[in-house]
């Protein structure tokens, strides 16, 4: 019995050993990588200058190494391949410090070394006053204490006195000025925040007023750069004590030649990613890259095994044409009923896969909510029951989306954890014309253009001085009563098969008719649709009154979750953009501020509960309606092996795991 | 003949600078703020005070905060921009693109050098056949040959260029595999010198064919009009009624007078070289001028579409003037002596 025991175990392991030995995959082969959108060939990490779409998929490939990063369901988790530690301390100014501690066997692709002060380089250059004079879009450095002074070349701005007068302004701003360039020309400013503490180790303190916030590692995130690759000989990452900062020459007109070089250069660039950027045509556009010997793996330790990518611009019109014949090997992304369709034949005629995700996101009538009947409650509920949400999103996704009730997306965590509780307190809004009739009736859309009682047409509805506002379709009486009428001026862009289904299914259904409702198309280019969106007087004047109180538009969401300052009753804040909708609901307001900033790191549950309480008063708010959430197909030729994908996990994070099989 | 090519290139400047003014104004009437166009994507990553900094700072580096004048004459050259330089036109600066964060002077050169490329093999070829094309149906007016010719070029010149181009891709590179469907050059090749040019030439063949075959109606037949026109003036019959040979009657006689109305179209498709086809250029995923111009003003990249539009202007002022010269080399009767 013990023999046939032992024999048996010994089968077992040897099974298990071989198991292993078959389950780790060649490194070899290649994979053509097809993308619709336009490579600029602008590979400076974290879309610096640049933020389109391909290029930061190739950062992504050729740039890791951050000591945070997100895992496969979007939820942030330390580097362990790259972070020895991360430990946070509370200052007693209610800052907070956290000392990351790198791991010291890192490398860049050149085998040259990574220590502490190429991580520290990242947040000094690209912070430093004249790096923001090339255009440097970084503006981490506001979290970081000591980061606006060390933004303006260590000067500080002065206090502004409250009876300054146009001379004063004009004389303290270019006295400001001046002491900015004094600063940057005498070079060596000290960033408090930022300190490098030896080879291995580095601080970032972030100001009070960040903390505390629920994706507070974030700000403990910093990937290395090279510095040889970016400055050049001469400079360095110092600390005496009182900061870090960069030593060398960091005027304009020295930088200049360096960082453009530095921001396009291929053929040698020093990187620390799963690849290494080979060749980049700009002519074809068309980028090479291959793995990164010297790549000690992702945050799960995770090599890539496709030895070489080929990224080329295709399109749209022929991009199935050059999947079928070979030219490309992967498309990615694919949404509505035509491609997902022409992706699903070609599956079915062998030779490829699909792989299938949720978007992240939806697309979406959006309410102004201070202004016309949309700021009315019942208003916008009931124009929620007169759209067949069900059957838009069906007819708009050709059969390959879902719907959501709230601003969250399938794939998320939260809503994972949380669906059936959501199931049961999230409104759903039907189609119901008889619905949508009574909620209109209940908030006195009774009256006729003339007060009388409303029998056809558009409906009105008496309102105060202040309901009124500026909306140009009002009616004065004689006795002075004024009345509202129930038309809905939307706004929407050209060439968009959104806006077209919705005036099929919404404008000119006759039920919205029969309501007494009447939906005003405007086609607009859609950066005049932004204009009126954010009341942009400063483009002209008539945008700053309100005009439109609907809008069609999408929304993304990104893996931190932060409706921070969606619905702020800061003025100043409103002024800038933020709470388009002009939806001043205090408790909203209050739900979205503390689920991030009321909120430990270490507190996912308490995040939750607020996250669920605030899904539930948005979707009774209904500051939009959600339309459509895409299903999204990838599209691979089978020699790809082991690839996924999702809206939270995109092909630079996907092909790692994946290998091919010729 | 000197004073009055002087006198043309002065109005060209003129009427350039007229032009420039207009076309930046017209841009920059267009109800947009490229500065909110350009931070609206980051907004879901920023925080409020940074998207503050952000909007600021480009808004800045736009200079979109001065007057249209100011920034006309920043553009220009004529005022000084954020950094304090003076860095426009004249001094060699044709913008920045927006979408592409560099010089639009860095972004056109490999666009333009394809399209030329491409150009000049459609125009050898399409000259090449249309001309004789049109002379022989024009001689050979009505006959089987003609009105094959006719119908063959009705329905090229009919059918819609995008049309020809997805009917071409079937046939010759889903179907046949002879050509690739889009690209210009094989994925991962790194080929040089006589290797590149191959590869360059055979992944072009296709867009050639195309833009060859979409042009050839129009022109075969405005070489048959102008060669039946030619043919039926008197000089002609006067010539053959000396005995001239059929072969000198029509080439010398009739095509150097029907060359007048032809010479126009001519020398704009040479001129047509610098000009990329948008269409056929998007459908094969070329990286061509016409590409690069819809691009452009796809993505609100201004500068970049003023500046392509701005070349097109010059090479357009420049070709009137050639095509009038020209017209004194193909006939001494309009031909400037003073």
């Amino acid at each position: 019995m013990k023999r046939l025991l032992a024999l048996i175990l010994g089968c077992a392991m040897m099974f298990s050993l071989v198991g292993t030995a078959m389950a780790e995959p060649a490194v070899g082969g290649e994979l053509i990588y097809g993308t619709t959108t336009e490579i600029s060939g602008d590979w400076a990490h974290g879309a610096i200058w640049t933020n389109n779409a391909t290029d930061n998929t190739i950062r992504g490939l050729i740039n890791d190494y951050s000591t945070v990063s997100f895992d496969q369901g979007g939820a942030m988790v330390i580097n362990q391949s790259v972070t020895e530690s991360i430990d946070s301390v509370m200052n007693e100014d209610g800052s907070k410090t956290f000392t990351v501690k790198i791991k010291d066997d890192l490398v860049f692709n050149d085998g040259s070394p990574i220590s502490a002060k190429h991580f520290v380089a990242n947040a000094l250059l690209f912070s430093h006053n004249s790096l923001i004079a090339l255009g440097s879009k970084y503006t981490g450095y506001i979290y970081f204490t000591g980061g606006e002074q060390y933004k303006n070349g260590g000067a500080v701005m002065p206090e502004i006195p409250e009876d300054e007068t146009e001379e004063a302004k004009a004389a303290r701003e270019e006295a400001f000025k001046a002491a900015v360039a004094e600063g940057v020309a005498k070079g060596n400013v000290v960033f408090p925040g930022v300190r490098l503490l030896d080879d291995y180790t580095y601080s970032l303190t972030i100001v009070a007023e960040y903390i505390p916030y629920f994706y507070d590692l974030s700000y403990a995130s910093l990937s290395p750069l090279s510095i040889d690759m970016w400055l050049g000989e001469g400079y360095d990452v110092k600390d005496d004590g009182e900061g870090a900062y960069l030593v060398g020459d960091m005027s304009v007109e020295t930088l200049t030649p360096k960082v453009e070089k530095a921001r396009f250069l291929t053929e040698g660039r020093i990187t620390a990613g799963p690849y290494s950027l080979v060749s980049y045509d700009v002519g074809a556009k068309q980028a090479v890259l291959e793995i990164n010997p010297n790549y000690k793996g992702n945050f799960e330790g995770q090599k890539p095994h496709v030895q070489k990518l080929i990224i080329v611009k295709s399109e749209k019109a022929t991009q199935f044409d050059a999947l079928s014949t070979g030219q490309i090997n992967l498309l990615s992304s694919l949404t509505g009923g035509e491609e997902v369709n022409k992706a699903l034949d070609i599956e079915n005629g062998g030779g490829f896969s699909t792989v299938n995700y949720e978007r992240n996101g939806y697309g979406k009538l959006m309410f102004q909510c201070d202004f016309s009947p949309t700021q009315f409650k019942a208003v916008r509920h009931a124009i929620a029951h007169l759209l067949d949400r069900p059957e838009f999103a069906s007819t708009f996704t050709g059969g390959y989306g879902a719907l959501v009730h709230g601003p969250y997306g399938l794939a998320m965590w939260m809503y994972k954890d949380a669906e059936e509780e959501l199931n049961e307190k999230l409104n759903a809004y039907p189609y119901s014309l008889d619905e949508a009739t009574k909620l209109l009736v209940e908030d006195g859309w009774t009256l006729d253009a003339e007060g009388k009682e409303w029998t056809e047409g558009i409906r009105y509805k008496k309102v105060t001085e202040q309901e009124a506002g500026q909306y140009e379709h009002n009616i004065k009486l004689a006795d002075g009563t004024v009345l509202m009428p129930l038309i809905i001026e939307w706004a929407s862009t050209t060439d968009n098969p959104v806006s077209e289904l919705l005036v099929t299914m919404l404008a000119n259904n006759k039920d919205v008719a029969t309501a007494g409702i009447e939906i005003r198309q405007s086609v607009m280019d859609f950066d005049q649709l932004l204009l009126w969106m954010y009341r942009d007087k400063t483009q002209g004047e008539q945008y700053g009154v309100p005009k439109f109180g609907m809008f069609n538009l999408a929304t993304n969401f990104n893996p931190i979750y932060d409706p921070s300052f969606t619905f702020t009753l800061d003025p100043e804040k409103v002024a800038l953009g933020y709470n388009v909708n002009f939806l001043f609901d205090e408790q909203l307001d209050k739900l979205s501020m503390d689920m991030v900033y009321g909120v430990e790191s270490t507190d996912p549950e308490g995040f939750l509960k607020l996250w669920v309480e605030y899904i539930d008063l948005w979707n009774e708010d209904l500051p939009e309606i959600p339309l459509y959430s895409n299903v999204y197909y990838s599209i691979f030729a089978d020699k790809l092996k082991n690839y996924t994908e999702s809206s939270l996990w995109d092909f630079d994070a996907s092909i790692v795991y994946a290998h091919i099989e010729e | 003949m000197l004073k009055y090519i002087l006198k043309r290139l002065v109005y060209m400047v003129f009427v350039f600078l007229v032009v420039t003014l207009l076309m930046y104004s017209l841009y920059n009437l267009i109800p947009s703020d490229p500065a909110r166009a350009q931070v609206e994507p980051m907004r879901n990553t920023l925080k409020p005070d940074q998207y503050e900094a952000m909007y600021k700072q480009i808004r800045l580096e736009m200079g979109l905060d001065d007057p249209l004048l100011v920034r006309y004459a920043r553009w220009m050259g004529l005022a000084p921009n954020h950094l304090g330089k003076y860095s426009g036109l004249l001094q060699g600066n044709f913008g920045y693109s927006n979408f592409f964060k560099k010089p639009v002077i860095e972004v056109i050169p490999e666009p333009m050098k394809y399209t030329i490329f491409m150009n000049i093999f459609v125009t050898i070829l399409a000259l090449g056949i249309t001309i004789p094309l049109g002379i022989k149906t024009a001689v050979k007016k009505d006959s089987r040959l003609d009105r094959g010719v006719q119908v063959i070029s009705v329905v090229g010149y009919s059918i819609p260029i995008h049309i020809i181009a997805l009917v071409m891709i079937f046939l010759f590179a889903v179907v046949l595999r002879i050509f690739p469907v889009m690209g210009m050059k094989t994925p991962g090749s790194n080929y040089t010198g006589m290797q590149a040019f191959w590869d360059l030439l055979y992944h072009v063949t296709l867009p050639v064919l195309v833009l060859t075959f979409a042009s050839l109606g129009s022109m075969t037949r405005y070489v048959r009009a102008a060669m039946i026109d030619a043919l039926s003036m008197d000089y002609v019959r006067t010539a053959r009624a000396k005995g001239v040979r059929e072969k000198v009657v029509i080439y010398s006689h009739a095509w150097r007078n029907a060359l007048l109305p032809v010479i126009t179209i001519i020398i704009s498709w040479f001129l047509g070289i610098f000009g990329g086809s948008t269409i056929t250029e998007s459908t094969f995923s070329l990286n061509g001028m016409g590409r690069l111009n819809i691009q452009a003003l796809y993505n609100k990249d201004y500068e970049l579409a003023l500046a392509i539009q701005l070349f097109y202007i010059v090479v357009s002022l420049i070709g009137r003037i050639i095509i009038d010269l020209s017209y004194g080399l193909v006939d001494p009767r309009v031909r400037i002596t003073k």
